[in-house]
């Protein structure tokens, strides 16, 4: 579709609030948006298909309409392209019975060709069109059987099914990580769009026209990107699916936990979608300020291998007597909490200047990507900075001062071998880690302790911003406790809680004093003062 | 038949293809110290003055378009022909092309002066190559004369005129979609606003003219506005190349001023109904409605009186149709031609021009039931005004008017199914192994 | 951890029943054309190799440099492009759409869903003589159907089909743009209703026949050897200097002083007992104006209305002063306007139109 389309305008905090009359009801609405946005900020749904808040206008699904009072009389315009303007009169379906049969009519059209296989398609319970159905639709069925179906699909793969049907390609492999299913398409061109303006790379298009439309890459190519499985998510309808969720579960069955991606310094906002004690899929979770609602293949897939080679609990009296004596390293990995490092300031509080405190990660940085990768993959350093660990590298120079080493999901073994080995000049290594990854095959001591996915706690993410990760019930085993639990335990004095630990974390970062669990949103907070 | 001044068609069958001919006739006599010295927005008024309406369909006043393009943006300002004819009955830009391309161009060189235009393209669609190859010479002479490239006569005036070949899409023919072909994108209508006025091609401020229209201002600037304005209706000025076809016996484009009598028109220019008595006659392209005989002898081809009848104007193609035909085969026709023509874009267009055409076939091919045209009507209310472009509405009005008016023929159809009366059977959907 | 055995049932408690599933993802079945058969045939593509040799010529290459002048955007090139690969080939293979995407620098996906979106390229080559029969409205009352049944029947194929010897296609296509012809088909490129000598012709008022379609019949096969080559583009125009800004284009920017200022226009003086009141029409771009009055021989301003004024009052105005008025646009003065001489006000019914 035509290159030019732009981004919706979204109401912020500072919107200023205009009024307007919707079914002759005067209401205050963000003045600066979309029509669609402003009726969202009231209160009022309107069901659409190809609109996105973070995709450029397309328009083409139709399913928006309202009406407006213009100079020509009353008009059916779609909401989502319709600026908002001080005093116009909108009617919804509400008051308008053109409005609710204009909605059911493109609802049908929707249908027309569009199988009716809910029961066995992956996006049922999640799908725009059965939302929309239950919405604006409800029809019933005005088809004869001899008007046949027209399924979409490329002409490389239609084929003719038992019933002599012409049918569109049904799971075309798409890519390494997306499948299609042509058919269930319904030519909204959301991921079209998201591949070209978003992903910066126009791998998708939409060939062909009229009823005859179908979705597809340039032949002989895949779809291959680092956001591809976006894609799945933007796609209303069943028609993109990610093979790595395909049949897996109903999504009605799952539950979600809000956390962090602790794999990048950006901190995007996820779901984990988990049943049955184990993590299913990752889902972006929007925020505006963040990743929106865009989430790279690494953090989406990352949750594959948190099960695996995880590190079993031990005793706690054996690190206790492993510490001895002579002055300790702890050093914190970007995937600690500000919880652990509170832990870990108590340590040093405790037992003096025989502690000193390091943070960071040996790995690379490179450069954002703009969507939901800042590309430093120490996700915590803000927060290290914040309560004051000196960086990971000033250790490596000091590596002969100390006799032992505390590494707390600091995997710098695994990092950057060479570099790490001035480390094995410590004699006594201990390793608080969820997997069993190199430092922990390296260590005197391997203790295991809850991934980030199974602990409640903050991060202070590139931009500043304070976000609150969720514990996910898929610990799989129950005797594994958070870092700061154990490391609060070896200062003498055990953290009740994550909100107890977040508390004392106050004490020593001035920021964070006076918040709690409660007053960070869903979206973070941002930190005044703080240096980015 | 009274003899009429012939604005666009007076060079047809005289070899004005030819640069030296058509100087001969009077052409590029325009390209003079008269259109130099005349400011921009003095030529904008000219042609406001001359009531000029855009000749394509919509019959927008063309000077009132041309003054909504912003000047002094520092953005080009582009001329887009819109040579895509492609509507069921119209012919005209493909005969006025092949006749008389050297009038399109210095009409361009008019439109270029009074918007500024640098660059301006002629939009043709892909069936019309002997028209493109005209152009083409056409152009090569007139560059080769000076009236096209840099400093034109003399003046500090340059203008290029590219002709761009599109590829068999009707939908070009709606202005924002032609844009998007000539950028190079699938021909699909763009949401508005930005009107292509303010914001087209390129993001720059674009006008797009029928042919018809841009072949039209040699004649007005030669002559005085008032006069052109003065052969028309009140609200539109000048002559209309209609194009008339169907059963009559001379079918062709013939011009005549707006406000003529259809009945004039079918009779006096092309000669009469032919083959059976008159049945109905569609006044304005394929998407109209059609107009019953008793409604053909008390209509003029006017842009006011047709849409009184709750038809339109369109650009001026009638097509006759006698009374040996079933208006049913003819609405087929229609579906197949927008079920076809659908870009693709709008739901309610995409997936419900293809019903209705498959629908319609049922009915031809004698599988009509009961209730099929009113489930046509009622899916065509789900037309009106929703989509992005009016082309759903091009097969949704026929559907609606055909039905309305010659309800007979349905009938007839439907009543050759032998199970017409049947009620629809409530089978469930039971698909093959793979849903 | 627990250890489940992969896909039985687990428990079955709360009328839930549970499972644990293997966590792998399940592999895709076969596609099911594999099992019914696909409906449409896979058409050969020619090699990389062989589809270089014929589009990486000088000739190509100069159009392609033309094309590219042309806008201001490389994509913009992209059907024209697209349309000189059909020349070469007769139709256009998928390495030729990669190929015309990367000549205007778009994805290739995007020229893909050009290509397919516009139903003249052709995909799938296509036969020496490509007989396209319109079928819309106009040539279908003309009886375009008759004639279509009757050229198939000639070449024993259907429509959408090739002849055996691969000497024709046959289409039914939307309006072709010559109702007045109908019903008439195009040959190739030539709109044709009858052949002439050697010659297609499309003659006004002549329509195509059986008898005049059996002559076209026997014009291709005459000239199945030496058929009339098109340009795919028309022809070349020389002595475009292309668009300005755009790669391998000569030609300048538009100046803006082209043509003279804008005068203002349409200028009336009316008076009343307030004076003369002068209305007129002005142009966006104006920055200054200045009314001017005659005194014996000479000008005289006596105001400066705003540019976006609609009126200008002259207190000591009177019926048959002459006025005009000056319009300055940034730098440039334009010619006054035509003078104005003031009549009196008519009936105060009138009033409201000023």
């Amino acid at each position: 579709m035509s290159n030019f389309y732009n981004m919706p305008k979204l109401p912020t905090e500072n919107s200023p609030k205009v009024e307007i009359f919707v079914d002759d009801k005067a209401v205050m609405v963000p003045g600066d948006t979309n029509l669609l946005e402003a009726l969202k900020a009231v209160g009022i749904e309107t069901p659409h298909v190809c609109y996105h808040p973070y995709l450029p206008v397309s328009g083409n699904c139709r399913q928006c309409l309202v009406e407006q009072e213009g100079p020509r009389g009353r008009m059916l315009v779609i909401a989502c392209y319709t600026p908002v303007t001080p005093g116009m009169k909108i009617f919804t379906p509400a008051s308008s019975a053109r409005v609710k049969n204009a909605r059911k009519a493109t609802q049908e059209f929707m249908l027309v060709n569009h199988p009716l296989d809910c029961p066995i398609c992956d996006k049922a319970g999640e799908c725009t069109l059965q939302e929309n159905y239950m919405e604006a639709g409800q029809n019933e069925s005005r088809m004869r059987p001899e008007y046949g179906k027209n399924y979409h699909g490329n002409p490389d793969h239609q084929f003719i099914d038992a019933k002599g049907q012409v049918r569109g390609g049904k799971h075309v492999d798409l890519g390494p990580r997306v499948l299609l299913d042509e058919e269930r398409c319904v030519q909204c061109d959301r991921c079209v769009r998201f591949m070209r303006s978003i992903a910066k790379s126009e791998q998708l298009q939409l060939a062909g026209r009229a009823d005859h439309t179908y979705i597809t890459t340039f032949p002989g190519e895949k779809l291959d990107h680092e956001y591809d499985l976006c894609v799945t998510d933007v796609c209303p309808v069943g028609a993109m699916t990610a093979k790595y969720f395909r049949f897996q579960k109903r999504v009605w069955l799952l539950s979600h936990t809000p956390t962090i991606s602790m794999d990048d310094s950006l901190g995007a906002n996820i779901w984990l979608d988990h049943a049955d004690g184990r993590i299913y899929r990752v889902m972006p979770r929007c925020n505006p300020e963040v990743n929106r609602s865009w989430l790279s293949n690494t953090s989406r897939l990352a949750f594959q291998g948190f099960n695996k080679n995880r590190l079993p609990a031990m005793g706690f009296n054996v690190i206790k007597s492993a510490m001895g004596e002579g002055k300790v390293a702890v050093v914190m990995g970007g995937a600690c909490t500000i919880e652990d490092m509170a832990a870990a300031r108590m340590l040093k509080d405790s037992m003096g200047d025989k502690v000193e405190l390091f943070g960071g990660s040996l790995l690379k940085v490179s450069e954002p990507d703009g969507i939901a990768k800042s590309g430093d993959p120490c996700a915590n350093r803000a927060g290290l900075k914040l309560m004051g660990f000196a960086d990971v590298s000033e250790l490596l120079k000091r590596a002969g001062e100390f006799k032992v080493l505390l590494t707390v999901n600091a995997d710098l073994f695994g990092e950057d071998a060479a570099a790490a080995k001035a480390l094995e000049a410590i004699p006594s290594r201990i390793a608080f880690s969820a997997f069993n990854d190199e430092t922990a095959k390296k260590a005197t001591l391997a203790f295991g302790i809850k991934h980030w996915s199974e602990v409640q706690g903050t991060m202070v993410n590139n931009l500043n911003i304070l976000q609150k990760l969720n514990a996910c019930p898929v610990c799989p085993d129950a005797e594994l406790r958070a870092a700061y639990d154990v490391i609060s335990e070896l200062a003498g004095k055990k953290f009740e809680s994550a909100s107890a630990a977040f508390k004392k974390a106050g004490e020593y970062a001035s920021v964070l004093a006076g918040l709690s669990y409660d007053t960070i949103k869903s979206t973070g907070k941002l930190l005044e003062g703080g240096e980015a | 038949m009274a003899e009429c001044v012939k604005v666009c068609t007076q060079n047809f069958g005289k070899g004005a293809q030819d640069i030296e001919v058509y100087k001969k006739l009077g052409g590029y006599a325009n390209i003079s110290e008269r259109l130099f010295n005349m400011s921009q927005f003095e030529l904008i008024d000219y042609v406001q003055r001359s009531n000029l309406r855009g000749r394509g369909g919509a019959g927008f006043p063309t000077g009132m378009k041309w003054s909504f393009v912003p000047r002094g943006t520092g953005k080009p300002v582009y001329i887009v022909v819109n040579a895509d004819e492609g509507e069921g009955g119209t012919f005209k830009d493909h005969f006025l092309m092949m006749e008389d391309p050297h009038r399109l161009i210095e009409g361009l060189i008019i439109a270029a002066w009074a918007l500024g235009t640098r660059a301006a393209y002629i939009y043709c669609r892909g069936e019309f190559l002997p028209c493109i190859e005209s152009l083409n010479k056409a152009l090569n002479q007139a560059y080769a004369a000076g009236y096209l490239g840099e400093n034109i006569c003399g003046t500090k005036f340059c203008f290029d005129i590219f002709v761009h070949r599109g590829a068999g899409a009707y939908i070009c023919g709606e202005e924002t979609a032609l844009i998007n072909s000539l950028e190079g994108q699938k021909g699909q209508p763009r949401l508005k606003p930005p009107f292509p006025a303010v914001s087209g091609a390129w993001k720059s401020p674009t006008c797009v003219n029928n042919v018809e229209t841009i072949m039209s201002l040699p004649w007005i600037l030669s002559h005085d506005p008032s006069e052109y304005a003065k052969m028309g209706t009140p609200r539109a000025g000048g002559t209309k190349v209609f194009c008339i076809s169907g059963d009559v016996k001379n079918p062709g484009v013939y011009e005549a001023p707006l406000g003529t009598p259809m009945m004039t028109m079918i009779n006096d220019y092309a000669g009469g109904v032919v083959g059976g008595n008159l049945k109905a006659v569609l006044p304005g392209g394929s998407s109209c409605a059609p107009l019953t005989a008793e409604e053909a002898a008390v209509a003029t081809m006017d842009y006011e009186c047709l849409a009184s009848m709750k038809t339109m104007f369109g650009s001026g193609a009638m097509i006759v149709i006698n009374d040996t035909h079933n208006m049913v085969d003819l609405l087929n026709c229609l579906g197949n031609f927008y079920s076809h023509e659908s870009c693709g874009q709008c739901t309610p267009c995409r997936e419900g021009t293809g019903l209705l055409h498959r629908i319609l076939n049922q009915i031809v091919a004698g599988q009509g039931h009961d209730g099929d045209v009113e489930l046509m009507q009622s899916l065509c209310g789900g037309f009106g005004g929703v989509t992005i472009c009016p082309l759903s509405i091009s097969l949704g009005g026929p559907v609606g008017s055909y039905s309305a008016k010659f309800r007979a023929d349905f009938d007839e159809y439907i009543a050759k199914n032998p199970d017409h009366a049947k009620p629809r059977i409530q089978e469930t959907y039971r698909p093959g192994i793979f849903w | 951890m627990r250890e489940h055995i992969q896909g039985a049932v687990q428990f079955v408690a709360n009328n839930r029943l549970k499972f644990d599933r293997p966590e792998q993802p399940i592999d895709a079945l076969p596609d099911p054309g594999q099992t019914f058969g696909y409906v449409n045939k896979p058409v050969p593509q020619p090699s990389t190799k062989e589809l270089l040799e014929k589009l990486d010529t000088p000739e190509i290459k100069a159009r392609c440099a033309d094309l590219l002048s042309r806008y201001p955007v490389g994509q913009a090139a992209l059907l024209e492009v697209l349309w000189l690969v059909q020349g070469v080939f007769g139709w256009v293979p998928r390495e030729g759409i990669r190929w015309a995407a990367n000549v205007c620098g778009c994805a290739p996906a995007h020229a893909f869903g050009v290509a397919t979106f516009y139903t003249m390229y052709n995909h799938a080559p296509k036969g020496k003589f490509l007989l396209q029969f319109c079928r819309n409205i106009s040539c279908t009352i003309k009886g375009a159907q008759s004639i279509i049944a009757y050229a198939e029947q000639c070449l024993n194929i259907k429509t959408g089909e090739t002849t055996p010897d691969g000497l024709f296609t046959l289409l039914q296509v939307e309006c072709l743009g010559s109702c007045g012809n109908g019903p008439m088909m195009l040959v190739n490129d030539d709109f044709a209703t009858d052949a002439e000598g050697d010659e297609l012709t499309m003659k006004p008022g002549t329509t195509l026949t059986k008898e005049s379609f059996d002559r076209i019949l026997k014009w291709c096969y005459a000239h199945e050897d030496n058929m009339p080559k098109h340009d795919v583009l028309g022809g070349m125009v020389k002595g475009h200097g292309g668009h300005p800004g755009a790669p391998g284009a000569t030609a300048k920017p538009q100046v803006a002083d082209y043509a003279p200022p804008s005068p203002v226009l349409c200028v009336k003086a009316e008076a009343d007992e307030t004076g003369a009141t002068l209305t007129w029409k002005g142009a966006p771009e104006f920055t200054k104006l200045v009314v001017e009055k005659k005194d014996g021989s000479n000008w005289v301003a006596v105001g400066e209305p705003g540019v976006k004024d609609k009126a200008f009052v002259d207190a000591a105005g009177k019926v048959n002063d002459e006025y005009r008025m000056i319009a300055t646009s940034g730098e440039r003065v334009a010619k006054p306007s035509a003078v104005a001489v003031t009549t009196q006000k008519p009936a105060p019914a009138e009033e409201k139109k000023v």
